[in-house]
């Protein structure tokens, strides 16, 4: 099966010093892979690289066999890389239902004269995009908050939130930055629900960065783990937490 | 999946059509007004369009850029020369004024497409607003230096503006037509990438917004519509001096975004109505006028942090800024 992503030798330099040295996986769709190690790893400079927020240095990245390294965000974005930020990527001046919509951005159709003029075809795919950003909160039980400004809500919607925006494009992957920082145990577990749904049932792949290591444990399918900018292992939980070297470098102090 | 339902949320859209009550029932002034008053009324509308373009760029955009009042010259030095040495009509030459006004915009961009934010970009655009003054005093050969440029009576087509009344008429159809058409802009999701750039841009770009596109777009479209309003200034005064470009009218630009509220359209109409009819209250205690004007503005930031339309978010949400039309 071709890999969704396949990340081959990718390095990422900060003057002089090395973030991400020759990291090399692939990811697959309906996969939940979760990537740990300690601070200072590199996880999210791997997902800074893969989502075009930094130029690696070396290697390449492709996404469903496209080359992506070297592009811009919103082009890798674009073609459907969605990704979340550790410390929350909302807008938070806007409410739920704002934040979704500028999530359906690519998908709304309008030309600038129609917006302007307020032209019917403009007027008819902006409704249809409300429909659609309703629906989708509605289906994470955040209805009832859509027309609030996400600076209102509590952390756990907020994280619920941004997930939605970023499924809004229906992207084949997804990076989420510690999705279940800040959230009270029974909300973790929900969000990791949430996220095992996503994989299973809609078939997407998704990668995450995470601390909670019995969440990750119990619900990735593959780890890989980051120490000093190196992969230093890849493999299913059981293999990981047997892994010498992961215990050395990160699970054993945990 | 979810048996919560969304409780009911008024229609902005239909709540927003009060607002067409208000240019109609404005058709009534000049019947009620004397030409002083009328004036005013003018100035207002003029200073609405420029404080709804600037507005954009520091309330919806984010960015401490100043270059209004070199938009607000530029558009008002483009309609005079086009009239007094090309003869152009004054229709053609606002349509001019918005081009180049929306030129200069582009140019403003630039800076901070080129990652100059902040402070930076604030004294480089107050930089370019003194750049511009300077060009306008000593391009005398062309602008008439100090002395400013008169110019001739001018037609809105087959209607000549000899009077405050047709003026008003004038004015007020191309504030209506350039205020509802940013609404439009605003409210749509280009309004929603222009807010989104200034609340995160990295999350922006995320979503597959090339932001660098609704930075010029936000700046362009700004320059454009103060860009007009220096043309309607150019034939409010009738005489376009370099002096009603400096710092001071900086000031008052933003003075009148924040009195009105940063990010809000209806802010700020408030912001120009209110900035603009006080000094010419406090014009009756000379010596003092420029006192009570800046008493004003420490007040009202004071105590209505988000300005005079924070009042009128309290007696109803419909007045709050929103980025979608339903």
């Amino acid at each position: 099966m071709e890999p969704l992503l396949k990340l081959q030798d990718v390095s990422v330099n900060f003057a002089g010093l090395r973030a991400l040295a020759n990291v090399t996986f692939n990811a697959h769709g309906g996969e939940v892979r979760a990537v740990i190690g300690p601070n200072g790893a590199g996880k999210t400079t791997l997902f800074n690289a893969i989502s075009g927020y930094v130029p690696a240095s070396g290697g390449a990245i492709h996404f469903k066999g496209d080359p992506i390294h070297g592009l811009a965000p919103h082009d890798i974005s674009v073609k459907g890389v969605r990704r979340t930020f550790q410390n929350g990527g909302l807008f938070p001046e806007l409410t739920a239902l704002e934040n979704v919509l500028a999530g359906l951005h690519v998908h709304i159709e309008g030309s600038f004269l129609g917006i302007v003029f307020g032209s019917k075809e403009a007027r008819e795919a902006e409704r249809e995009g409300i429909a659609k950003a309703r629906r989708l909160l509605d289906l994470m039980d955040l209805g009832a908050i859509a027309d609030q400004p996400v600076k209102d809500l509590s952390g756990g919607q907020q994280r619920m939130v941004e997930i939605v925006r970023t499924l809004a494009m229906d992207p084949p992957l997804l990076l989420l930055d510690e999705p279940v920082v800040g959230l009270s145990p029974p909300m973790r577990d929900r969000m990791m629900e949430i996220i095992r749904r996503l994989a299973g049932e809609e078939g997407i792949g998704i990668m995450l960065i995470e601390h909670v290591i019995d969440l990750v444990m119990s619900g990735s399918d593959v780890i890989v783990v980051l120490s000093s900018g190196e992969l230093i292992a890849e493999g299913t939980p059981e293999e990981v937490r047997q892994n010498r070297e992961v215990l050395e470098a990160y699970l054993g102090h945990v | 999946m979810s048996d919560t339902k969304a409780p009911s949320v008024p229609s902005m859209t239909r709540w927003r059509r009060v607002y067409y009550l208000i240019p109609v029932i404005a058709l009534i002034i000049p019947f009620i007004a004397n030409e002083y008053l009328l004036w005013v009324v003018n100035a207002i509308l003029v200073y609405t369009l420029v404080t709804v373009g600037f507005n954009l760029i520091i309330g919806n955009l984010g960015q401490l850029a100043f270059a209004n009042t070199a938009f607000f010259g530029i558009g008002a030095y483009t309609t005079a020369i086009l009239m007094v040495y090309f003869d152009i009509p004054y229709a053609l030459a606002i349509v001019a004024s918005a081009i180049v006004g929306g030129i200069a915009g582009f140019l403003a961009s630039v800076t901070a497409l080129r990652g100059i934010r902040l402070y930076y970009l604030a004294i480089i655009t107050l930089a370019f607003g003194e750049l511009m003054r300077w060009v306008y005093l000593h391009g005398d050969k062309v602008t008439d230096g100090s002395d400013g440029l008169l110019l001739p009576k001018a037609s809105f087509f087959w209607l000549p503006l000899d009077s405050e009344a047709p003026k008003f008429y004038v004015f007020l159809l191309l504030t209506v037509l350039v205020v509802k058409a940013t609404s439009n802009l605003m409210r749509s999701k280009i309004g929603r990438a222009i807010v989104s750039i200034r609340d995160n841009e990295a999350a922006t770009a995320s979503l597959g917004i090339y932001t660098a596109r609704y930075i010029v777009l936000a700046f362009v479209w700004s320059g454009s519509v103060v860009g007009i309003a220096g043309a309607m200034f150019a034939v409010l005064t009738e005489r376009v001096l370099p002096e009603a470009f400096g710092l001071t009218e900086v000031i008052i630009h933003f003075g009148m975004v924040l009195v009105g509220g940063a990010g809000s359209i209806v802010g700020s109409v408030l912001g120009a109505i209110a900035l603009t009819t006080l000094p010419e209250y406090f014009r009756q205690f000379p010596g003092m006028d420029e006192l009570f004007f800046g008493i004003i503005i420490v007040l009202v930031l004071l105590f209505l942090p988000k300005g005079l339309v924070s009042l009128l978010c309290r007696i109803s949400p419909v007045f709050n800024e929103r980025y979608y039309r339903d």
